[in-house]
């Protein structure tokens, strides 16, 4: 398609080309991925992602530190969701074991349409995901062993596990918009929270960043844990705590552009 | 659940237009078994050029709405810089973050799964309200738009008599 009539016909025409087929690659290495990973896949003993390294010494020897504190990991599928459905995966599964941490949960997670309603969220569509996550919650909280295999079922179908997402992804936007004036230095550019909110934060397969993991870990009062595994110095992957002096309890290992989950 | 969840709440919104429909246009199926194709009459704004006309589009649903976004194409023969000679509809909230051909402000509203074929039909009866030239899709409607309106309302009174004939 043509940009701005002032061009030059010709060029546009191959702009237009590329265009398409970036866009074309895209759409076939989403596809490739989604046939080969699991949304959310087993746990796996930590020396699975040693394996991954034998051949790089800077991320070998950080997954072999690594393997000093956390016993499992549970890969995602790397879609732009990762955070997103590594939380509540990590969190979900927690509360199967602590029974009041799960009431408070529900009760919290039962309120938070009204209060996006409230922030100005369409009822009609916020409605239709409030009730399948809380499905989902109810699903699982039997607080049994059948719970777990329940959990994991869930998370692999892909329109259950994709609308915990997007309403997940509504709960941190409620979240920053309504703290907006704090969260507001946090944003680089000039765009107002709300904007960064529809950009960044609203739409599927959109990656997430720190004030992701904050607006999230406000949101629900549940502390979360990033390990991050990447080229800097030292031998180990940097932990961070949201909030500080939290204690976790999600743990969840970053490598660029991508979430997992930590079992300690 | 025995069905994707995008089917779910398109006949939700369907029962929810039909039992309450919203100013400006109609919706409904093209064919009762296909709850993915979907037909709007919209008729023309009223103190707009397109005021008077019935313009017919249909909705093309992907199995991963809510996600992703529909396609939209007039059926009725339409002139609008944001639409595209064979009826294509180019607005940005009908694409996703991140699929920038088109060269849409950054700040422009985008496809979120929050969206329903209401707001969809707002934004775009807005559009026909109020064209947007930065981002033409049918160039030479944009250039008389700017340059030749006489010629654009010209045009548009065209189309919108037509769409008359048409309904009768």
């Amino acid at each position: 398609m043509e940009n701005k009539p002032s061009q030059q016909k010709p060029a546009e025409n191959t702009e237009v080309n590329q265009d398409e087929l970036i866009l074309q690659q895209q759409r076939r290495i989403e596809k490739e991925i989604s046939e080969s990973i699991a949304l959310v896949g087993e746990k796996e003993p930590l020396q699975s992602l040693e394996r991954e390294y034998l051949e790089d010494e800077v991320y070998l020897s950080k997954a072999k530190t690594l393997g000093q504190k956390y016993s499992y990991i549970r890969r995602t599928r790397p879609d732009g969701n990762c955070f997103f459905r590594a939380f509540s995966y990590a969190y979900l599964e927690r509360l199967i074991d602590i029974k009041d941490e799960f009431e408070k949960f529900r009760e919290l997670a039962l309120k938070s349409k009204d209060n996006l309603v409230s922030l100005g969220f369409p009822e009609f569509t916020v409605e239709d995901f409030h009730d399948t996550f809380m499905e989902v919650i109810d699903k699982v909280g039997a607080g049994t062993e059948a719970s777990r295999l329940e959990l994991h079922k869930l998370f692999n179908e892909q329109g259950y596990s994709d609308y915990v997402v997007v309403y997940l992804r509504l709960i941190a936007s409620g979240q920053l918009q309504r703290e907006a004036d704090f969260y507001q230095h946090f944003i680089e550019g000039d765009r107002t929270v709300t904007e960064f909110c529809h950009q960044e934060v609203e739409p599927m397969y959109k990656e997430s960043d720190h004030i992701h993991i904050i607006a999230m870990s406000a949101a629900l009062g549940t502390g979360v844990q990033v390990r991050y595994m990447d080229r800097g110095a030292g031998t180990e992957a940097t932990a961070h705590d949201f909030p500080e002096g939290v204690p976790p309890a999600v743990h969840l290992l970053y490598r660029p552009g991508h979430y997992d989950i930590l079992y300690p | 659940m025995s069905e994707p969840q995008s089917t779910l709440l398109l006949r939700k919104q369907l029962a929810e237009l039909n039992k309450n429909p919203v100013e400006g246009f109609s919706a409904g199926l093209i064919d009762d078994n296909d709850i993915y194709r979907w037909e709007v009459l919209i008729i023309g704004p009223p103190d707009t050029l397109y005021e008077g006309g019935f313009f017919k589009a249909h909705l093309q649903f992907p199995k991963e709405y809510p996600l992703r976004p529909p396609r939209m194409k007039f059926i009725t023969e339409i002139w609008h810089p944001n639409i595209e000679k064979n009826g294509d509809v180019c607005i940005s909230i009908l694409h996703e973050p991140g699929d920038d051909k088109w060269g849409y402000e950054k700040a422009s509203e985008r496809w979120l799964p929050v969206h329903t074929v209401e707001t969809i039909l707002i934004s775009v009866i807005s559009m026909l309200a109020d064209p947007n030239d930065e981002s033409p899709a049918n160039v030479d409607a944009a250039k008389e738009w700017r340059e030749s309106y006489t010629e654009f309302k010209r045009k548009v009174a065209r189309c919108v008599r037509k769409s008359q004939e048409e309904c009768l």
